[in-house]
C-alpha cells in the first residue's frame, strides 16, 4: 500500500486541513476544559509550594530531588520527536514525514515549554531564577560556568528559541494558504500578520528551502547535545547510578523513543479527530511504529550496556543501587520500567499489531510510562542507597503536591497543543503537495521506464 | 573573651554588674517584655555596651548538679550562647550539651510569668504582695512539726537561707528529694572510704572497671569525667588506659568501653567477689569471704564467660592502679548496697585507694555543703502526707508528681497536705498540683552561690549571677522570695537586707579571708569574685577511713525467673533527658540519644533476639506492664542489652512541663514498683520486673539512623584498630 | 561584568584540587577528630545549634528526614554484630562518628551549583552564599557525605520553632536562613571572621588557640581539634604531619607502603577525591582484654 494516494487534488488537500481549524465541537471544549482544570491543580500545588516551602513535596535531606526533575527530564525527551522527524528524517530523505512532522514539531516545542516550567517548580527559591542568567550586575556576578545545570537552561533556552523559529518558518507557507481562504475575523488578520507576506514566488521558494534546511542541520547536534547535557546533570556527578558514561547517548536514545512513542499517540489522536486518513496513512504509522521498534532495541542495548558496565565494574556502590533498584523499595516501578521500555515494545515487531490502531495507542501509552518510569528510577534510587550508608532512606515517597505537579503538566501540554491544533494547520499542506507531486511523478517514471524506483526515496 | 581595649575598672566593672547593672541600663528598670518588641540599640547606652561586641559574664550551670562553670555571652544586653568557664577546675571550660540548652530553660515561651492561685485545673494570677499575705496566713498557727519543705538538692547560701527559715518555725521536715541520685553508693562509701562521694582519680588509673557507672553520660559529673577520660586515654605513663563496662544495658559509657560485658541483671557484686576471687591477693576474711565464689560458679550465675572473668582479673592484676566503679546499675536493685559493697571492696583489695579513690576537698562551711537526698526521703514524706501530716507543704527544685514512683501514689498524697505552695520555672506535674505557684527567675537571671557534690581539684564554690536582665517582670529569684518569707519571721534579722544580692554580699564579703580575699577592700573582692564566678579554697580534705570490711556483706543468690512477669525494666538515666526536668527544651529532645538515635518520643529496648521470639520488630507499639501500672511505647531492637531486660528512658512522659515536653513518650516513673534497697531505704530502680505484649499497631521509629542500621556496609567510614596494630608512641 | 575579567581569571575561578604544601595562605582551616576521645555525647551538635541558628524542625519533620544537625554524630556497630563469626553483644561498645562538612578542597558541591551559591575561600572553607542560593539543591544531590541541609520550610515563621523569648537567643552574628535556601557547617565563619579582624587590627595573623569553632570549644573530652593547617604550630597542623595525611593526596604515601600503617590518621572517602579537611584519628579498642 502507498505511503499516500498519489491522485488527491490540491484542492482536496488544502480543503482537508483547513477544516481542522473549524470551530471545534463540544468534545473539544470538554476536552479543554479537562485540561485546564489539570493545570489548575498544578498551579495550586504551586503556589501551595511557593507559599509553604519545598517542604510540602515530601522530599527530604537524603532526598533532595524528586519528580520534578524526573518529569522534567521526561518532557525533555518527548520533544526530541519533532526534531528527529523534522531534522532528521529530513536530511535523510524520508518525505513520508511530510504529513506528520508539523504536530511532532509543535509537540517539540510544547514540551520543551512544559520543561521549563520543571526547572522553575524545582526550585526551593523559584522568584530567584533570573541569577542563572548573566544578567548585568554590580557585583560582578556570572552564573556558574562549570555546572551542568546552568549548561540545561543555556542548551534548552537556545533549543526551545531554535525550535520555535523552525515550526514557525516551516509553517509560513501554510500560514499564506489559510491567510489566502479565511474570509475576515481575528483568523485572518493573524495570519496575515504571521505569513509575513509570502506570496510563493520562485525567489521566495529559494530562500525558504535555504533557511529551512539550514534550521534543520542547526537543530540536530543541539537536540543532541541538549539531551547530553540533561543526561550529564548525572553524568558529572559522583553518585553510584549516575557516574555513568553511557548516560549521554542513552538518554538521547530514551528521548528519541519517548519521541517516537508520543507520535504514535498523537497521530492517532489526530487521525481520528480531524479525519486526517488521507494524509496519516497506515503505511506511514507502520514506518514509525517500525522506527519506534528500532529505537525501542537501541535504548534496550544501552540499558544493558549500563548494567553490564556496572557489574563488572569495581565500584560496589553502583552495584548497590543496581541491586537496590531491582529489589529495594522502587522494584515494582523498576520492574514496570523494564517491561514497558523493553518488554511491551516487542509487540511492534509484528505485522499484525503494526497496523492496529487500538493496539498502537495502549503500546505507545505504555511506552511514554516506561520512559516516564525510567527517569524517575534514575532519580530516586541513587539517593535512597546512595554512598554513604547513614544517609539511607528507604521510605521516601513523592507528595500529593508533586503528583499534582506531573499531571497537571499533562494538563498544560494538552492545552498547548489543543490550541495549536486549532489556530495553525497540523497537518503541513505545502510539503503534502510536494510529496504527492513526487510520488506520483516516481509512479509515472517507473511506469514509463518499467524499472522498479526505490520506495520512498524521491526528490524532496 | 574580647577586650575591646578599656582599662581594667572598667572591665571589671563590666564582669560584675551583671543583672543590676543592665537593669539600669534599660527602659525604667522593665523587663524586654514592656513596650518594644523589636529589640533596639540604646539611645543612651552605658559605656561598656559597643553593639556588636559582646560581653562575657561567668556564672554556674543549673541544668544538673555537676556545678560546672558557664561563661555567657551577652550581646545587646541579651544571653547568645553559654561556654564553659576555663578557671573552673570541675568543666575545665568545656560544656555538654545539656549545659548549653540552659539558654532554652532561660527563654521558654512556657516559662511562667505571674504568681498563680490555683483551684483544680485552673488558675489565676494574683500579686507577690498578696502571694506573701497568703503564705503568711496558711502559716498561722501551724507548728513546725506541720510544715514541709521538700526540695531538690540544694547547696550553698540558699541552702543556709532555707535553714534558717525552717528554723523559725522550729521546722525540721526539709525533705531532699533527687529522684535520680546514687544514693546507695553514697551510703555505700561513707561505710567503705568514710566519705559520700571521694574523688575517682580517672585519669591517673590504668584501668577503668565500671559497674554500670555512666561517668560520660549522665553521673554524678560527667564533664569533669569526659576530661580525665580523655587523658585516661592518652594514657599514664604512655599506657593507653583500658575502660572495662559491666551492665545490663549499654550506657553510652558502655558505649565506649573496650570491653563491654553484659551481666544477669543483679548479679553485679557476685561478679565483683568472682574477681576478688580470681585475683587471688586477698587475705583474711576478705579470702575467706569470696571463697565461694570461684570462676566457674560465678560464670554461672552472672552469665559472663569464665575466659572473660580470668582476663579482666589478670588485666587488673597486671595494670596497676585501677579504679573500680560501682553505678545505677549495681545500685538499683534491693540488694543495691550489697552490690556497691563488694564492688568497693574490690577496690580496696587492688589497692586503689588512696590512689584513684582519694578524700575530696570539702568546703569549710557546712551549712552550705549540698544537701543531698534520695527516694527514701520522698518516701518518708509521702507517708506523712499520706497520715494528713502537713498543713503545709512546699516544693522547689524538684517534680515528684512526675519521678515519684506510681507505686507510692505521691500525687494523691500530695493533695491531702492543707496548702501547697510549688516555686517553680513552668507549670510541671507537681506545679500543677499546687495551690499556689510562684514563678522563679531563670537560672541565668538569678543570684546565688552553689557548692557541687563532687569536687574536682580543691574545693570550690560557684557563683552564680544574672547574665542579663530578667526576662519577665513578674518573676522573682528563690534566695529573694526566701528573704521575703523569712522577713515575715525574723523581720529584725533580715531587714537590713534590701534583697536577695545585699545578702549574698554581706554574707560572702563576711568571710572574705576564708575565700582568700586577705586584704582586698570588698568591692574588688567583691567585683573579682564575681568576674572568676568561682571562689577557690584549699579546703579541708578528710582522710579515707573506714574499712570496705566483708562485715555484713551477703549477696543473694540471682533472682528466679518470674513467669508472670519474665523481663527486668530498666529505665536508663539519658544524657539530655535523665530525669526529665529539662525535657521542655527542644535542643535536647532534637538530640538524637546517642545509643539508639531516637529523638522526641520513648522507646523500649530488646535485645534482637528476644525480640524475634516475641515477634517483635521494630516500631511495634508494645505495652510494658508492671505490678504497679502499664506503659505503651514504640520497641527498638537494640543489641547492647540483656536479653533478660527490656529498657525505657527516664524523663520522658511529660503530661506539663511546656509545648516541647508534653506529650512526648512514656513515663517509665509511673510503672515502677515499690521495691527499695534494704539497707537505705533507696528506691530499687532495676528490680521492677514486666511483661511485654504487641499491640498490633506499629509505627516507624523516628530516629536519625537510616536503614543501613549502623553498620558502615562497604566504606570505612568510622575506623577502629586495635592496640597492638597501632603506633599511639607518636602522637601529638 | 567584563567578559575579559571572566577569561582571564578563569583558572582561579575553580580550584581543581591543592597541587602544592600551601595551597592558601596564610591560613588553611582544619581539623582533625579523634574518634577513640570522641564519647558521642551530642555536645558539640547541641552547641552548634545554638552558634548557628540551626532550627528545631520537631518530631513530624524529623521523621521525614528533614532535620537539620549541621554536625551529626553517627553511631556504628561492629560489621560482624548479630551476624555469622560476630557476637550478639556488641563487645567492643560502639563507634561514634561526628561528621559534618569536609570543606573539601575540591569539593564535589561547588562545581555543580548552577548560580555559583557555593565556592571556596582564599582560607580554604566551602563557602556557602545563603542569599545566592536558588535552591536547586544540586549541591546536596552531589555531597558524597549528604552533610548540607536543605530548608525545606520557613522555619522562622513556623510555629514553635523560635516563639517569642526564645528567638532572642539567635546569633545576631549568624543569618537567619528561610526557605528554600541550603546550609552546612561553616567552621564557624563567623568566630573565623572575627578573629581575623582582630588580628589584622593588631598586624597579625590569627595564632593558634585564639579561634575556636562552638562544637571544638564545647566538647568535654578535646576530641576535636581546629585550627589553621599552614601554621607549624598549631595542632592540627601537627596532627596531620605526625599521622602522615596530607591535604592533597587521593591516597596517602603511608597506606601505599608494605604492610600497611601502624598510624590511625584517615580521611574519608577519601578515594572519591574531594581532598577533605577533615582528618579523622581511628578509634582504638585494647586488644588484651
Amino acid at each position: 500500500m502507498k505511503d499516500i494516494r498519489e491522485d488527491i487534488a490540491w484542492a482536496k488537500i488544502n480543503q482537508d486541513v483547513l477544516k481542522s481549524l473549524e470551530n471545534p465541537r463540544k468534545l473539544y471544549w470538554v476536552i479543554l476544559f479537562v485540561a485546564i482544570a489539570m493545570v489548575g491543580v498544578a498551579v495550586g500545588c504551586e503556589i501551595y509550594q511557593y507559599n509553604t516551602g519545598m517542604g510540602v513535596s515530601n522530599k527530604n535531606n537524603s532526598h533532595v530531588w524528586g519528580l520534578y526533575i524526573a518529569t522534567f527530564i521526561f518532557w525533555i525527551g518527548m520533544s526530541h520527536s519533532g526534531t528527529l522527524l523534522s531534522a532528521i528524517l529530513h536530511l535523510m530523505h524520508a518525505d513520508w514525514r511530510k504529513p506528520i512532522y508539523r504536530f511532532a514539531e509543535a509537540m517539540t516545542t510544547f514540551s520543551l515549554m512544559t520543561a521549563g516550567l520543571f526547572v522553575a517548580v524545582h526550585l526551593g527559591r523559584v522568584w530567584q531564577i533570573y541569577y542563572a542568567l548573566p544578567y548585568p550586575n554590580e557585583r560582578g556576578l556570572w552564573p556558574n560556568f562549570q555546572s551542568p545545570l546552568l549548561w540545561d537552561a543555556m542548551a534548552i533556552f537556545t533549543y526551545l528559541s531554535s525550535s520555535i523559529l523552525f515550526l514557525y518558518v516551516g509553517m509560513i507557507p501554510d500560514l499564506a494558504i489559510c491567510r489566502d481562504r479565511m474570509h475576515g475575523g481575528w483568523r485572518k488578520k493573524l495570519y496575515t500578520l504571521l505569513s509575513l507576506g509570502w506570496e510563493g514566488t520562485d525567489r521566495q521558494w529559494r530562500n525558504f528551502r535555504v533557511t529551512y534546511l539550514t534550521i534543520a542541520c542547526f537543530l540536530i547536534p543541539l537536540a543532541v547535545s541538549v539531551h547530553s547535557i540533561v543526561a550529564s546533570d548525572f553524568a558529572m556527578s559522583q553518585q553510584p547510578g549516575w557516574h555513568v558514561t553511557s548516560f549521554p547517548p542513552y538518554f538521547v536514545a530514551g528521548a528519541l523513543y519517548s519521541g517516537c512513542a508520543a507520535i504514535i499517540t498523537l497521530f492517532i489522536i489526530l487521525r481520528y479527530v480531524f479525519r486526517f486518513e488521507e494524509y496519516m496513512t497506515l503505511p506511514i504509522l507502520k514506518k514509525i511504529v517500525r522506527l519506534t521498534f528500532a529505537i525501542s532495541m537501541v535504548w534496550t542495548y544501552l540499558n544493558a550496556v549500563e548494567f553490564a558496565s556496572v557489574w563488572y565494574s569495581h565500584d560496589q556502590a553502583s552495584k548497590d543501587v543496581l541491586i537496590q533498584k531491582a529489589v529495594g523499595t522502587y522494584a515494582p516501578f523498576w520492574w514496570a520500567m523494564i517491561i514497558c521500555g523493553s518488554i511491551v515494545p516487542l509487540t511492534l515487531a509484528f505485522k499484525r499489531f503494526q497496523t492496529n490502531i487500538p493496539v498502537l495507542f495502549a503500546v505507545s501509552l505504555l511506552l511514554n510510562l516506561g520512559m516516564w518510569l525510567e527517569r524517575w528510577m534514575i532519580v530516586a534510587p541513587t539517593f535512597s542507597h546512595g554512598i554513604y550508608p547513614w544517609t539511607w532512606d528507604h521510605d521516601q515517597w513523592p507528595s500529593v503536591v508533586q503528583w499534582g505537579m506531573v499531571f497537571g503538566s499533562f494538563g498544560w501540554f494538552t492545552l498547548l497543543f489543543m490550541l495549536f491544533c486549532k489556530i495553525f494547520p497540523s497537518v503541513s499542506m505545502y510539503e503534502v503537495k510536494e510529496m504527492v507531486y513526487h510520488r506520483s511523478q516516481a509512479t509515472k517514471k517507473l511506469e514509463a521506464t518499467g524499472k522498479m524506483a526505490t520506495a520512498g526515496k524521491g526528490a524532496h | 573573651m574580647i577586650d575591646s581595649g578599656f582599662d581594667r575598672r572598667d572591665f571589671l566593672k563590666v564582669m560584675g554588674w551583671g543583672g543590676a547593672a543592665v537593669a539600669l541600663s534599660g527602659c525604667g528598670n522593665t523587663s524586654i517584655e514592656d513596650g518594644q518588641e523589636t529589640i533596639v540599640s540604646y539611645v543612651e547606652a552605658p559605656d561598656y555596651v559597643i553593639p556588636s561586641i559582646a560581653v562575657y559574664y561567668n556564672s554556674t550551670c543549673a541544668q544538673c548538679d555537676a556545678g560546672c562553670s558557664i561563661n555567657g555571652r551577652v550581646r545587646e544586653g541579651r544571653v547568645l550562647k553559654l561556654e564553659g568557664n576555663p578557671a573552673s577546675a570541675i568543666n575545665r571550660g568545656k560544656m555538654c550539651g545539656l549545659g548549653q540548652a540552659g539558654v532554652q530553660h532561660h527563654y521558654n515561651p512556657d516559662r511562667l510569668r505571674e504568681p498563680l492561685l490555683r483551684t483544680g485545673n485552673s488558675g489565676e494570677t494574683i500579686t507577690w504582695e498578696k502571694a506573701y499575705a497568703l503564705i503568711a496566713e496558711k502559716l498561722t498557727g501551724v507548728s513546725g512539726e506541720e510544715i514541709a519543705f521538700l526540695s531538690g538538692g540544694v547547696s550553698g547560701h540558699l541552702k543556709a537561707l532555707l535553714g534558717n527559715y525552717l528554723d523559725s518555725f522550729g521546722c525540721k521536715n526539709h525533705f531532699v528529694y533527687e529522684a535520680l541520685a546514687p544514693a546507695v553508693v553514697r551510703a555505700a562509701n561513707k561505710k567503705a572510704y568514710g566519705v559520700e562521694m571521694p574523688r575517682y582519680n580517672i585519669n591517673k588509673a590504668k584501668v577503668v572497671l565500671s559497674f554500670g557507672a555512666d561517668f560520660l553520660g549522665a553521673w554524678i559529673s560527667p564533664v569533669h569525667f569526659s576530661q580525665q577520660y580523655a587523658q585516661f586515654r592518652r594514657g599514664v605513663d604512655g599506657q593507653r588506659g583500658v575502660l572495662i563496662q559491666v551492665e545490663s544495658k549499654m550506657t553510652l559509657t558502655g558505649a565506649n568501653a573496650d570491653r563491654w560485658i553484659p551481666i544477669r541483671p543483679g548479679t553485679e557484686g557476685i561478679l565483683a567477689l568472682g574477681i576478688i576471687n580470681a585475683l587471688g591477693t586477698a587475705t583474711g576474711d576478705i579470702a575467706a569471704a569470696v571463697k565461694g565464689y570461684d570462676t566457674a560458679r560465678v560464670s554461672k550465675e552472672t552469665g559472663v564467660p569464665p575466659g572473660q572473668i580470668d582476663k579482666i582479673a589478670a588485666m587488673l592484676k597486671l595494670r596497676s592502679p585501677s579504679l573500680v566503679l560501682a553505678g545505677g546499675a549495681a545500685e538499683g536493685y534491693a540488694h543495691g548496697s550489697q552490690n556497691a559493697a563488694a564492688i568497693n571492696l574490690l577496690n580496696q583489695v587492688l589497692g586503689n585507694v588512696g590512689k584513684t579513690v582519694e578524700a575530696a576537698a570539702a568546703v569549710p562551711f557546712p551549712q552550705m555543703a549540698p544537701a543531698t537526698g534520695n527516694t527514701a526521703a520522698l518516701k518518708s514524706l509521702n507517708d506523712g502526707l499520706a497520715a494528713g501530716k502537713y498543713k503545709v507543704l512546699f516544693s522547689y527544685a524538684t517534680n515528684p508528681v512526675f519521678t515519684a514512683p506510681g507505686a507510692i501514689k505521691f500525687r494523691d498524697n500530695m493533695a491531702k497536705a492543707g496548702f501547697k505552695v510549688a516555686f517553680a520555672h513552668y507549670l510541671d506535674e507537681t506545679a500543677l498540683q499546687a495551690d499556689l505557684v510562684l514563678p522563679l527567675d531563670s537560672a541565668l537571671e538569678d543570684w546565688g552561690t552553689q557548692v557541687p557534690e563532687y569536687m574536682a581539684d580543691g574545693a570550690q564554690i560557684n557563683i552564680q549571677q544574672p547574665l542579663m536582665e530578667k526576662l519577665h517582670a513578674n518573676t522573682r529569684g528563690m534566695g529573694d522570695i526566701l528573704l521575703a518569707l523569712i522577713k515575715q519571721r525574723r523581720a529584725d534579722d533580715y531587714k537590713k537586707f534590701a534583697d536577695y544580692y545585699a545578702y549574698l554580699r554581706t554574707a560572702v564579703l563576711q568571710n572574705k579571708g576564708a575565700f582568700g580575699g586577705g586584704s582586698a577592700d570588698d568591692d574588688t573582692f567583691w567585683d573579682e569574685t564575681l568576674s572568676k564566678g568561682i571562689i577557690k579554697l584549699a579546703g579541708t580534705k578528710a582522710a579515707l577511713s573506714g574499712k570496705a570490711g566483708v562485715a555484713g556483706l551477703k549477696l543473694p543468690a540471682p533472682a528466679e525467673e518470674d513467669g508472670q512477669y519474665p523481663l527486668q525494666l530498666i529505665p536508663s538515666v539519658n544524657i539530655s533527658l535523665r530525669d526529665g526536668r529539662n525535657s521542655n527544651q527542644p535542643w535536647l529532645q532534637e538530640s538524637p540519644d546517642p545509643l539508639t538515635t531516637i529523638v522526641w518520643d520513648s522507646w523500649m529496648e530488646i535485645h534482637p533476639k528476644k525480640a524475634a521470639e516475641l515477634g517483635i520488630v521494630e516500631g511495634d507499639i508494645v505495652e510494658v506492664t508492671s505490678r504497679t501500672g502499664s506503659i505503651k511505647t514504640q520497641a527498638y531492637l537494640f543489641p547492647g542489652i540483656h536479653p533478660d531486660a527490656i529498657s525505657i528512658p527516664l524523663g520522658q512522659g511529660h503530661e506539663a512541663l511546656g509545648r516541647y515536653a508534653k506529650g512526648c513518650g512514656v513515663n517509665p516513673f509511673q510503672i515502677l514498683d515499690a521495691v527499695f534497697d534494704k539497707e537505705t531505704g533507696e528506691l530499687a530502680m532495676h528490680e521492677t520486673r514486666v511483661k511485654v505484649s504487641k499491640t498490633g499497631q506499629r509505627v516507624t521509629v523516628v530516629k536519625d539512623e537510616g536503614p543501613a542500621g549502623a553498620k558502615q556496609i562497604r566504606e570505612k567510614i568510622a575506623g577502629q584498630v586495635s592496640t597492638d596494630k597501632v603506633d599511639l608512641s607518636k602522637e601529638v | 561584568m567584563s567578559v575579559s575579567n571572566l577569561l582571564e581569571n578563569w583558572s582561579q575561578f575553580r580550584h581543581t584540587h591543592p597541587v602544592d604544601d600551601k595551597p592558601h595562605d596564610p591560613y588553611k582551616w582544619a581539623m582533625s577528630i579523634d574518634l577513640d576521645a570522641c564519647v558521642g555525647c551530642n555536645a558539640c551538635s547541641v552547641a552548634c545549634y545554638a552558634e548557628n541558628n540551626l532550627p528545631v524542625v520537631g518530631k513530624e519533620k524529623y521523621a521525614h528526614g528533614m532535620a537539620m544537625h549541621w554536625m551529626r554524630i553517627e553511631h556504628y556497630w561492629d560489621e560482624k554484630l548479630g551476624e555469622e563469626g560476630g557476637s550478639e553483644f556488641p563487645d567492643q561498645g560502639a563507634q561514634f562518628l561526628p561528621m559534618m562538612c569536609q570543606q573539601c578542597e575540591a569539593a564535589p558541591c561547588e562545581t555543580v551549583c548552577p548560580v555559583g551559591a557555593t565556592n571556596h575561600t582564599a582560607d580554604g572553607l566551602n563557602s556557602q552564599i545563603y542569599n545566592r542560593c536558588v535552591g536547586s539543591r544540586y549541591c546536596q544531590a552531589n555531597c558524597p557525605f549528604k552533610v548540607r541541609y536543605f530548608n525545606w520550610y520557613d522555619y522562622p515563621t513556623t510555629d514553635n520553632v523560635w516563639p517569642a523569648e526564645m528567638n532572642q537567643q539567635l546569633n545576631p552574628d549568624v543569618t537567619v536562613r528561610g526557605k528554600g535556601v541550603m546550609e552546612k557547617c561553616t567552621f564557624c565563619v563567623q568566630r573565623l571572621n572575627a578573629a581575623k579582624v582582630t588580628a589584622k587590627s593588631e598586624g597579625r595573623i590569627v595564632h593558634e588557640g585564639e579561634v575556636q569553632t562552638a562544637c571544638q570549644q564545647a566538647c568535654p573530652t578535646s576530641a576535636i581539634s581546629f585550627g589553621n593547617l599552614i601554621d607549624p604550630e598549631s595542632r592540627v597542623h601537627k596532627q596531620w604531619r605526625a599521622q602522615q595525611v596530607e591535604l592533597d593526596k587521593d591516597k596517602q604515601s603511608k597506606d601505599e607502603k608494605e604492610g600497611g600503617t601502624n598510624l590511625r590518621g584517615y580521611r574519608i572517602l577519601e578515594d572519591m577525591r574531594p581532598y577533605p579537611s577533615v582528618m579523622y584519628l581511628e578509634r582504638v579498642r585494647e586488644s588484651a582484654i
